[in-house]
């Protein structure tokens, strides 16, 4: 199995709160009147990549969305549990929404750029907060671009729009507009899956860089991918957590028949 | 094998079938534009003179010009034609008619509108007669240069003196004191002065000569233009085509809407529409963003929407008939009497007007905003409204950086097309505030500038009063038809607009 980084992985036992980036605690989730998330409980690493596993349909990208309450778009929705973040359960009343989802970043499936220039699509979140100075502004640009390795490709035409960029520079675009935010937390929903494969392995060598400024959680079909890029990972089943460990673990000795059963692909 | 057969006939048939429904769809439509377009254009291009003689079988005679687009055989024809019915019991005594074209006749425009034909028989002025025709543009720098004086004197002196006067009378100044006696000894020369002038501009005389010999004579303060219709060649043909295109669009109408331009009914159709539009667009995109983004998906929204869908069926005299009694009686009364109690019993807004008739296209096309905004803001994908969410962006703030800018298009579709269906619409206007002739523009030099309470000219309106008052008239249809026809161009142009504006907006925010 190719490994790309030297790893210093802890167990999942080991994790201690100091080392916590998400902290997830009873959590269940109805939406449209249908358990999604039955009883969750999983500590997530911080600077740390945590992949989750799983089949279609059985709660993935629910439980990425509940990290920064995208679930809340749907207005059939009942959630109860904590999930808690540097100290805040998120879930608390007085918790800000807006500003929950500046400090945790979210790049989707599909990329999906705002008919703006690539400057204003970077510079998007920094706008809504009211930022307009214009150093300032072109400082992140810059910064939150190079961070996501599409700085030389488009510094020469940076407010052209952002729709004639290629698809797997729009998906570098897209984790460029979220870093330009400084997020502690970056959550990817399968942020491959409508890539060519040298694109992929582009973008996972981008991951992994990552991981040095910030938590990712990656949500992904693939397992050779989730078994490259990811240092930790959790298969989830019909809603709820099977295993949970680091990714040498799981995807070498996994505990549980199910998990088994998934990665060989005799399932899902 | 015969099933095949079937088969093939079947779909040969449905072919066939639809190709042909389009086909005709085509024919009618293009055979509209050519009628209205060969018609409307019959306005601009000069017309042969004729000299017609009818000798009535009782020895009477009638002789007149007539101008004609058609050839002399055809004008015969037609005129036959008139007294075939006539005679029809006694053709023997049917007259005989004699077309010939009139070669040397002058065509005489007036200012006021009229035509007059004749040969040109001598010019006078105020102290000789018989003057010859090459005098005509000498005289003319004369009448000009006495009108000019006339004006200098009416808008100079004369003004500032009845000013003075008046401002005597307001201070209740008796009438036999000195000074105002000077004023109104002064008053009198000037008006003499201005008389005498008037006097002798009417001197400056043209006499035309009839066909059947009679003289008649026009002002020369009055005429317009004159030329020889049946010696025109072609670069003088383009010319008058042309001044009359510009004399169309830019000037009033005249002779009871029969001859002039149409520039009254143009300005008032595009300051209705655009006050309309003024209106309509943000209440009508508002209400769609509201309807698609914040209003909870039940069964009162469905209600609601499907009464927008139906505001679009009502017929729009009933809008019409709404906007009298709503806008006009009620609020234009209730505004009359909170604000200009001073000039009641006669209204100032609550009586048909611009104003009105705006609010009431509003109201008509409203639905048509909504619903074509509503289509664009459903274009937008989810996913971007869940990117901007997750950027830390609030619904507000996604509606007004993301969803609305990519929903551009489809709004403004539906505003152009309102502005289309506004600029055609009659029925209502008649009843709110557009009328056949208005002495007045709404925009103009006194205060307040915009007189929204003033009624207005309209195309539509023009057109409506065009075809059922002036029916036996020639030259009036030919007027209406040329209005159609820059009606048509108006509202085609209006609509390829909006298709390029949206074809833009698509190419810069949906290009995926």
């Amino acid at each position: 199995m190719l490994k790309l980084f030297e790893r210093e992985i802890l167990s999942v036992d080991e994790i201690s709160q100091a080392q916590t980036g998400i902290n997830v605690r009873d959590l269940c989730v109805h939406l449209n009147s249908k358990l999604v998330l039955n009883n969750i409980n999983i500590r997530i690493p911080k600077n740390k990549i945590t992949a989750l596993i799983g089949q279609s349909g059985c709660g993935k990208t629910t439980l990425l969305n509940s990290f920064n309450r995208m679930n809340e778009l749907n207005k059939n929705h009942q959630c109860s549990g904590e999930v808690w973040i540097q100290n805040r359960n998120i879930y608390n009343r007085k918790e800000r929404i807006s500003r929950l989802r500046r400090q945790i970043g979210m790049v989707f499936q599909r990329p999906n750029p705002f008919p703006m220039s690539i400057y204003e699509n970077v510079c998007f979140g920094l706008r809504i907060q009211g930022e307009n100075n214009r150093r300032k502004l072109d400082d992140s640009v810059e910064r939150a671009l190079k961070n996501a390795a599409l700085w030389d490709e488009v510094k020469d035409r940076l407010f052209d729009s952002a729709m004639l960029l290629s698809g797997g520079q729009q998906q570098r675009l897209m984790i460029a507009r979220a870093l330009a935010l400084e997020p502690e937390i970056l959550l990817l929903d399968e942020p491959t899956s409508a890539l060519d494969p040298l694109t992929t392995l582009y973008i996972e060598e981008l991951i992994n860089e990552l991981k040095k400024q910030c938590t990712l959680v990656i949500v992904t079909h693939n397992m050779q991918q989730a078994a490259r890029v990811s240092d930790y990972a959790a298969f989830m089943h019909r809603g709820e957590l099977i295993e949970f460990s680091d990714s040498d673990s799981l995807f070498t000795m996994p505990a549980k028949q199910q998990t088994e059963d998934y990665i060989t692909g005799r399932y899902g | 094998m015969f099933k095949q057969l079937q088969i093939n006939y079947r779909q040969a048939l449905a072919e066939t079938t639809s190709l042909l429904c389009v086909s005709t769809l085509l024919i009618f439509l293009v055979s509209m534009v050519v009628f209205i377009a060969f018609q409307g254009s019959q306005y601009f291009i000069p017309k042969l003179a004729y000299n017609v003689t009818i000798d009535f079988a009782d020895g009477r005679q009638d002789v007149f010009y007539q101008s004609s687009a058609l050839d002399s055989r055809s004008l015969k024809a037609q005129i036959d034609s008139r007294y075939l019915g006539q005679y029809l019991s006694s053709p023997q005594n049917k007259p005989e008619v004699e077309v010939r074209l009139a070669d040397d006749v002058y065509q005489v425009m007036s200012e006021s509108g009229r035509v007059y034909f004749g040969e040109f028989h001598a010019l006078s002025s105020s102290d000789q007669m018989n003057l010859p025709l090459s005098e005509l543009s000498s005289l003319l720098n004369t009448v000009a240069l006495l009108q000019n004086n006339l004006q200098q004197v009416q808008n100079g002196k004369l003004k500032d003196l009845h000013q003075s006067i008046a401002l005597l009378n307001s201070k209740q100044v008796a009438d036999d004191t000195p000074a105002r006696k000077a004023q109104m000894k002064e008053f009198e020369r000037w008006q003499g002065h201005v008389t005498a002038l008037e006097q002798q501009i009417l001197q400056y005389r043209m006499q035309l000569k009839q066909a059947n010999g009679d003289l008649i004579s026009l002002a020369l303060n009055d005429l317009d233009y004159l030329y020889q219709p049946n010696q025109l060649d072609t670069f003088d043909k383009l010319h008058f085509t042309f001044s009359k295109i510009g004399q169309f669009v830019s000037d009033k109408p005249k002779q009871a809407s029969t001859a002039g331009g149409v520039f009254p009914a143009i300005f008032g159709t595009i300051l209705m529409v655009i006050l309309m539009a003024v209106v309509v667009a943000p209440f009508g995109i508002i209400s769609a963003v509201y309807l698609h983004e914040y209003a909870p998906n039940n069964k009162v929204t469905g209600l609601i929407r499907i009464g927008i869908s139906n505001m679009a069926a009502v017929p729009s005299v009933v809008y019409g008939v709404f906007g009298l009694g709503f806008f006009v009686y009620t609020l234009g009364g209730s505004l009359d009497q909170l604000f200009y109690p001073q000039s009641l019993p006669s209204p100032t807004f609550g009586t048909p007007g611009l104003l009105w008739a705006s609010l009431t296209m509003g109201l008509l096309t409203l639905p048509v905003v909504i619903v074509s905004a509503e289509e664009g803001l459903k274009r937008v994908p989810q996913g971007l409204r869940a990117g901007s969410y997750a950027l830390g962006a609030t619904k507000f703030e996604t509606i007004i950086r993301v969803v609305v800018p990519m929903a551009s298009p489809g709004m403004l579709t539906g505003v152009i097309l309102a502005i289309a269906r506004a600029a055609g619409e009659v029925a209502p206007l008649i009843l709110v505030g557009a009328v056949k002739f208005a002495p007045n523009l709404p925009v103009d030099s006194d205060f307040p500038f915009v007189h929204l309470e003033r009624q207005f000219m309209h195309l539509g309106v023009f057109i409506y009063d065009g075809a059922f008052h002036n029916q036996t008239q020639n030259q009036s249809s030919s007027l209406m038809f040329a209005t159609c026809m820059l009606l048509l161009i108006i509202v085609f142009s209006l609509n390829i607009s909006a298709i390029l504006f949206r074809h833009r907006l698509r190419h810069k925010y949906e290009r995926a």
